[in-house]
């Protein structure tokens, strides 16, 4: 297959796909037609195609898979579009619990409430409505509390491939040592 | 006593250890060594504005007062020595709850940092238009129990139950509905969740129908779209009906 052609038909699914295009997904849609090139270098092909002809978007590495998305200078415009819910900023309370279930997931309410040292009832509840945040299962113990995970969509709504991406929580030393610096 | 200038606003603290963050880090106390007596008064302060305030967390800021006021007084207390037996101070705990929250607190403004980043890329979602789509009005193809359940929540809400003034022993059983909602099924390929509501006595066999329709979904002999959230439930056969 030509590359020419292949990149047609990559620039093809990236417009149709509803979610990241996986390498997986790639080559299921290709069915028994072998290729030799690597999806990775097809969307870099289009990466640059699109740079030098300032195309309005650009192609985003998410969840592991590629997207289409706008350039950030057309916010302004775009962000028209949506109600205004679509790209609501999430609340302190609501990124606070976001912070624990990405780290400890799966997690139950309680154990987010017992960090928090508050209800955090609502929150989850914002979370769950915007599909950054799913049910998972009940816990084992007494009670078989529901369990919360973070969703593709998380890892969509902040740009991220795996949750293993995320800054790395500090550990309890360094944050006491830092405190005691500025004691001084 | 607050001075005026120590006034702050309670809302801004997303709860009791928030708060205890900022005393520590306003009067510069040191966290491995908390002065309880003081911490304890100035926090009683804020709550009892955070009462007259009423701020519908306050709850949450009373049982930390309290917690606050338990060590204080375990702390007045002598201490026994027995045998070898470390004693541990009882501000241990409140330390480490401390520490843990302000770990998640400072990832949160990471988060909140990517987030502002993230902000101003817009995804390209294809619409909604699929030719191959059997059914235009199911968009939400992939019901989680959580949508689910809050339909039921909320076509509850709205179900009036009609008035009757006959006593008599309603007797509704799970396996009954199943039997009913398969007979439907048979003769129906789609039935509306609201429409079937709306034929029953009383809000027990509203219950347990929606019991009955969750077995069913679990066991795959229904299934259920939804176009979109709070909407009602259409169902249909799934793979496994009939068996």
């Amino acid at each position: 297959m030509e590359l020419n052609e292949l990149k047609q038909i990559v620039e093809a699914l990236l417009v149709a796909t509803p979610e990241p295009l996986t390498d997986a997904r790639f080559k299921a849609c290709l069915g028994e037609q072998n290729v030799e090139v690597p999806l990775q270098e097809v969307i870099n092909e289009l990466q640059s195609d699109y740079e030098s002809s300032d195309r309005a978007f650009i192609i985003k590495k998410v969840a592991n898979g590629f997207q289409l998305v706008t350039r950030a200078e057309f916010e302004t415009y775009v962000k028209g579009l949506f109600s205004k819910t679509g790209k609501l900023r999430l609340s302190q309370a609501a990124l606070e619990t976001l912070a624990i279930v990405s780290y400890r997931q799966p997690v139950t309410r309680n154990a987010i409430e017992a960090i928090r040292g508050v209800s955090s009832d609502s929150s989850l509840r914002t979370l769950l409505d915007r599909k950054l945040l799913e049910i998972r299962g009940r816990e084992d113990g007494p009670g078989r509390a529901l369990l919360y995970r973070t969703s593709t969509e998380f890892l969509q709504y902040f740009g991220l491939n795996t949750v293993k991406d995320l800054p790395k929580l500090r550990e309890v030393e360094d944050i006491l040592s830092e405190d005691q610096g500025e004691l001084v | 006593m607050i001075t005026k200038s120590h006034r702050i606003d309670l809302d801004m603290f997303e709860g009791p250890l928030d708060l205890l963050l900022f005393l520590i880090k306003r009067d510069e106390l040191n966290i491995y060594a908390i002065p309880i007596a003081q911490i304890t008064s100035d926090f009683l302060e804020y709550v009892k504005l955070a009462r007259e305030l009423k701020l519908h967390s306050a709850g949450d800021f009373v049982l930390m007062a309290a917690t606050l006021m338990k060590i204080k007084a375990r702390m007045l207390l002598p201490i026994e020595a027995d045998g070898d037996e470390e004693i541990e101070d009882p501000r241990t705990e409140l330390m480490n709850m401390l520490l843990e929250y302000k770990r998640y607190k400072e990832a949160a403004s990471a988060f909140e940092n990517i987030e502002r980043e993230e902000r101003p890329h817009y995804y390209h979602i294809p619409s909604a238009w699929n030719p191959q789509q059997e059914d235009q009005t199911a968009i939400l193809e992939d019901v989680k129990l959580y949508d689910i359940m809050f339909t039921f929540q909320y076509l509850l809400k709205n179900y009036e139950e009609p008035v009757t003034h006959a006593v008599a022993v309603e007797e509704v059983t799970l396996t009954e509905q199943v039997g009913f909602i398969g007979g439907l099924l048979q003769a129906n390929t789609r039935l509306s969740f609201s429409d079937m509501l709306s034929k029953f006595e009383s809000r027990l066999i509203v219950v347990v129908t929606f019991l009955a329709i969750l077995e069913m979904l679990r066991t795959r002999q229904i299934k259920v779209k939804q176009s979109k959230l709070f909407d009602d439930l259409l169902i249909s056969r799934g793979g496994k009906f009939g068996t």
